[in-house]
């Protein structure tokens, strides 16, 4: 068997050393429960899936709690996918003296375990960069964000403060940026690194020796931005040294042929229903090729735009606007909508599980988050917030639990999702908020 | 004085700069005095980019990429280019786009552009280097490197050269970093003493480029940093002379298209979706043509015929091309693609409220809205933003399950029995409501679900009804011009926030001119308060503005 230093310090620790130093001890830590084929560490992936406006409360929540739980009506399109799954109810959004920004609290609190206090911004790195950070190093691309209604905005990955990490808006980009230029298939037998990287790498490391001048003359917020700037310039000459190396792979995948031309992605359902499912194959491979080690997935702005051809008002509008059918006890039309958020939610675990990786699938070495706004739009309600999480972490995270309320603040979710993918992280969020105990029953 | 001062050792360091280039073709001046500060650094938008790259090397130089998104915020997505940085995501696109610009610049088909040509293309040539890094470095920075910075770009040159056994990729390389500094992609406005109190003003390289994208929407030519170069522009004279060639030039409908496509919001047409079943006619490039007719009317109107900008709330002259044709259902003059047209006094339209874009942007996909329409209204054109309804707002009595047929117009008008909605509704709602007669994609319709539209409103007091009233109230009304005045002040300096108080003799003239566009424009150009900042922040604010950064 051919080992050499890279798979070595791989097989330390997820190939973090090979190009930062973790503490040791962590190192020790993070290696806890690491899926090997052949010897190989297979790295662990982490994702989110954002959809806006929530679920129906009374249509989503099963009965009962742990891995009994029967089937619900808006859970039904994930059933294939049961297994493989964790659902969380009854979590609470605790704001303290923070406003209820509409449509954003809710979703900034579980994605950052921090109460905004700015709509559209975050006051933290959100999770899919903490753990990035962690696990994403050594790879092209620390993060990878792809927007299926076609919009940059609509992405829910910030480095903190008012930037977001721009989403892919159509199939092509999304491509393009994946699988264009720069991109050598590991899959392939012919690899060598391309000269023109070392030569951009050179330029990238001269702009980098410019921070120093450029931070001169700067009142502090403007510092603060040129910070960023040189930290994004830090993270392309990363990206440069990862396309000098070859990636290690297991899937079996065939990248498919650039689309020879770009699909309209935009609100309405049938260009949502075939856009989502080509993004997350591509997410998919990208993640299956080592691409990238974290991949976001976002279905509609959180005052979810999404609808039907014939229904003058559309989702958001629904949630505002619809009665709730006294029989039924729900807004019907606005549960409808539910139900397809979750289908395209489906078709998102449906690619990552099609990838066969080691023993299992891509899915089950990946974490995906999926979560939302708010917990009953009517009424912009954020407490009850429903969060799923799909796929094992290597086999660190136990699946087919539905976690019942139990008073846990939604930043717990996101603790454990950090434990489980071996960040080094004793709390996580701030005022009540913060929490120390992540649910240590669905660790493994 | 002490401006003259500060502009003489400007002028002096200059000329120096200059003495520099006529020399060895070198434009380097030495490290900027350290009573100058950095007070604004905003990132270019796409246009401007792209507009710039034009400019500099020539349309044939393509630029192939992703640009970050902006962000609206005080009405204008101008404000938050001075807010947001660059993101990973981002940078990695303006890498890619240097290295292909620069790839591009260097390639054999455009070297004879360069102001230089090495002996032997395989051997490295110090001066000719030197030359080209030191032009496109005045260029893209707006302002000449320094020695060291030269030094510094002459000396990656110098290195990739030798190792490739290549000039142009030693070029290459140099041309590639300038692109990706922050020195290019960020566009900075340096103060400096004013002499008056504790005033500061603009450098004269800040003016130049201040000056170039407010009318222009690019990077200064070579004229206007010449004059920023010998010290004119900081002059009343220089800088008159100045405003007014720009202003004379037809470049100055790029200007103010920008100006306008930001103040109309009409990037939202990038992300506008229709009901394909209920709205069939909205096809794909409406929205481009939609925002296009927009443009060619305000600038037809207040730039080419010099009109009064309130007339953008009344006139029926528009211009269409053969896809909005048929959205407002009128024969098209087919004398090329686009073709002015005037509505028939009884066709309802008004202005810019009635045109597909304003319409369609500010409805929902398959139904108009009242709401959003009033809200964008009296936002855009009265700056008056409505806050969030609150969390827990009741809607039961705006959807009144058991008359369905109740429109659209009774249940918003439940809303003013209620204190709570009312304060935001009665200003919002009638804004809309008056405008119900065109449904979500700009078309006219004499009902709405069967019912006989009543467009009819009232607002503090004031009664009129359909969308032509709408433009009366608003041509009318003295916020109005004021609020665009306002928002061209912070469109140009996006650092400062300007109140009506700020720039008194401005608005004079604009008014006096019976609100004409370029008396705004220029009046506004050549005010000191146009090119004024504030004394430094205090610390604390500073130290807040971080914070919400992080």
């Amino acid at each position: 068997m051919k080992i050499d230093r890279r798979h070595l310090l791989r097989g330390t620790c997820q190939g973090a050393m090979a190009v930062m130093g973790l503490p040791f001890l962590d190192c020790f830590l993070n290696s806890k429960g690491l899926a090997q084929t052949n010897g190989r560490p297979l790295p662990t992936r982490f994702g989110t899936f954002f959809w806006g406006c929530g679920l129906t409360h009374s249509l989503w929540i099963p009965k009962t709690a742990g891995t009994g739980w029967e089937m619900t009506v808006q859970m039904k399109p994930l059933a294939p996918f049961r297994k493989k799954l964790n659902l969380f109810s009854g979590l609470r959004v605790p704001l303290d003296s923070k406003p209820n920004g509409q449509h954003w609290s809710g979703l900034a609190a579980a994605s950052t375990g921090i109460a905004p206090s700015k709509s559209g911004e975050f006051e933290s790195k959100t999770i899919d960069q903490q753990v990035g950070e962690v696990i994403g190093k050594g790879v092209r691309f620390r993060s990878v964000s792809a927007s299926a209604s076609g919009d940059p905005k609509q992405s829910y990955s910030s480095l903190g403060g008012a930037n977001i990490l721009p989403a892919e808006p159509t199939p092509l980009s999304l491509y393009s940026r994946l699988f264009g230029p720069g991109f050598q298939d590991p899959t392939k037998g012919e690899w060598k690194p391309d000269p023109r990287i070392l030569m951009q790498k050179s330029v990238l490391s001269a702009v980098s020796e410019d921070r120093h001048r450029v931070m001169q003359n700067l009142g502090s917020s403007d510092r603060a931005r040129m910070d960023q700037y040189f930290t994004s310039v830090r993270q392309t000459e990363l990206q440069m040294e990862a396309e000098l190396q070859r990636p290690t792979i297991e899937a079996k995948v065939t990248i498919p042929e650039p689309p020879s031309k770009d699909l309209v992605a935009n609100n309405a359902w049938p260009n949502l229903e075939v856009v989502t499912p080509l993004m997350a194959r591509l997410g998919a491979m990208a993640l299956a090729t080592d691409q990238t080690r974290v991949f976001n997935l976002s279905v509609s702005s959180p005052q979810n735009q999404m609808f039907k051809p014939g229904d003058p008002l559309g989702f958001h509008q629904s949630t505002h606007e619809e009665s709730v059918d006294p029989k039924l006890g729900y807004q019907p039309r606005v549960a409808q909508y539910n139900l397809e958020s979750m289908q395209l939610f489906a078709a998102l675990l449906k690619e990552l599980d099609a990838i066969r990786e080691g023993d299992g699938t891509l899915l089950d070495q990946s974490l995906f988050m999926a979560f939302t706004d708010q917990s009953y739009a009517r009424i912009h309600s954020v407490d009850g917030l429903p969060i799923l999480t799909a796929g094992g972490a290597s086999g660190r995270m136990k699946t087919g639990y539905h976690m019942v309320g139990d008073n846990s603040p939604v930043s717990r979710v996101g603790l454990t999702l950090q434990k489980a993918l071996g960040v080094s992280v004793d709390s996580w969020g701030k005022d009540s908020l913060q929490v120390r105990t992540p649910y240590t029953e669905l660790l493994a | 004085m002490q401006t003259e001062k500060v502009s003489v050792q400007r002028a002096v360091r200059s000329a120096v700069g200059l003495i520099l280039v006529l020399m060895s073709g070198e434009a380097a001046i030495a490290a900027p005095p350290a009573e100058s500060q950095v007070v604004s650094l905003r990132r270019l938008t796409e246009k401007e980019y792209r507009n710039s790259i034009a400019d500099i090397f020539g349309k044939e130089i393509e630029v192939r990429g992703s640009f970050e998104p902006t962000k609206r915020s005080n009405g204008l997505a101008a404000v938050s280019t001075a807010v947001l940085s660059v993101t990973p995501v981002g940078f990695e696109s303006f890498s890619k786009m240097a290295n292909d610009i620069a790839a591009q610049v260097t390639a054999d088909n455009y070297r004879a552009k360069l102001p230089c040509a090495p002996k032997d293309p395989k051997t490295y040539d110090e001066a000719c280097s030197s030359r080209i890094i030191s032009h496109y470095g005045l260029l893209l920075f707006r302002r000449p490197l320094t020695g060291a910075e030269l030094d510094k770009r002459v000396g990656l040159s110098r290195r990739i050269a030798g190792q490739t056994n290549d000039f142009y990729a030693g070029v290459r390389s140099s041309l590639s970093m300038l692109l990706q500094l922050p020195d290019f992609i960020f566009r900075s406005e340096v103060a400096i003493p004013s002499g008056k109190g504790k005033l500061r003003t603009l450098d004269s390289y800040s003016r130049a480029t201040v000056l170039s994208y407010l009318l222009w929407n690019t990077t200064p030519d070579a004229e206007l940093l010449q004059s920023a170069q010998s010290g004119e522009l900081n002059t009343p004279a220089g800088l008159a002379k100045q405003v007014n060639r720009l202003m004379a030039s037809p470049k100055l409908d790029a200007g103010m298209r920008a100006f306008f496509d930001d103040l109309l919001q009409l990037d939202t047409l990038d992300t506008v979706s229709k009901d394909s079943l209920l709205y069939p006619k909205w096809g794909s490039g409406m929205a481009d043509s939609a925002r296009e007719e927009t443009l060619r009317t305000v600038t037809g109107l207040a730039l080419h015929d010099n009109g009064d900008i309130r007339d953008l709330m009344t006139t029926r002259q528009t211009y269409i091309d053969r896809k909005l044709a048929v959205l407002y259902r009128v024969p098209f003059p087919f004398t090329g693609d686009w073709a002015k047209v005037e509505f028939p006094a009884d066709s309802g339209r008004s202005g810019l409220l009635t045109q597909i874009s304003t319409l369609s942007m500010f409805s929902h996909p398959g139904r108009s809205s009242p709401t959003k329409r009033g809200v964008a209204l009296a936002d855009i054109f009265l700056c008056l933003p409505t806050p969030d309804p609150p969390n827990d707002v009741d809607f039961a009595e705006v959807n009144d399950a058991n008359n369905p047929l109740k429109t659209l117009r009774q249940r918003l008008l439940s809303h003013a029995g209620n204190k709570v909605c009312a304060a935001c509704h009665d200003r919002s709602d009638p804004l809309g409501l008056s405008l119900e007669a065109f449904d979500t994609i700009g078309g006219f319709r004499a009902t709405d679900n069967g019912e006989k539209i009543d467009a009819s409103a009232t607002i503090q007091g004031q009664s009129f009804s359909g969308a032509q009233g709408l433009g009366q109230y608003l041509h009318d009304n003295p916020r109005y011009p004021a609020c665009v005045a306002r928002r061209l002040h912070t469109y140009g300096r996006s650092a400062q926030r300007w109140t009506m108080d700020d720039f008194p003799d401005t608005y004079k003239a604009f008014q006096s001119s019976g609100f004409r566009l370029r008396a705004l424009l220029k009046s506004m150009a050549l005010s000191d308060s146009f090119y004024a900042v504030p004394p430094p922040e205090n610390s604390s604010t500073d130290t807040a503005k971080a914070a919400a950064l992080h």
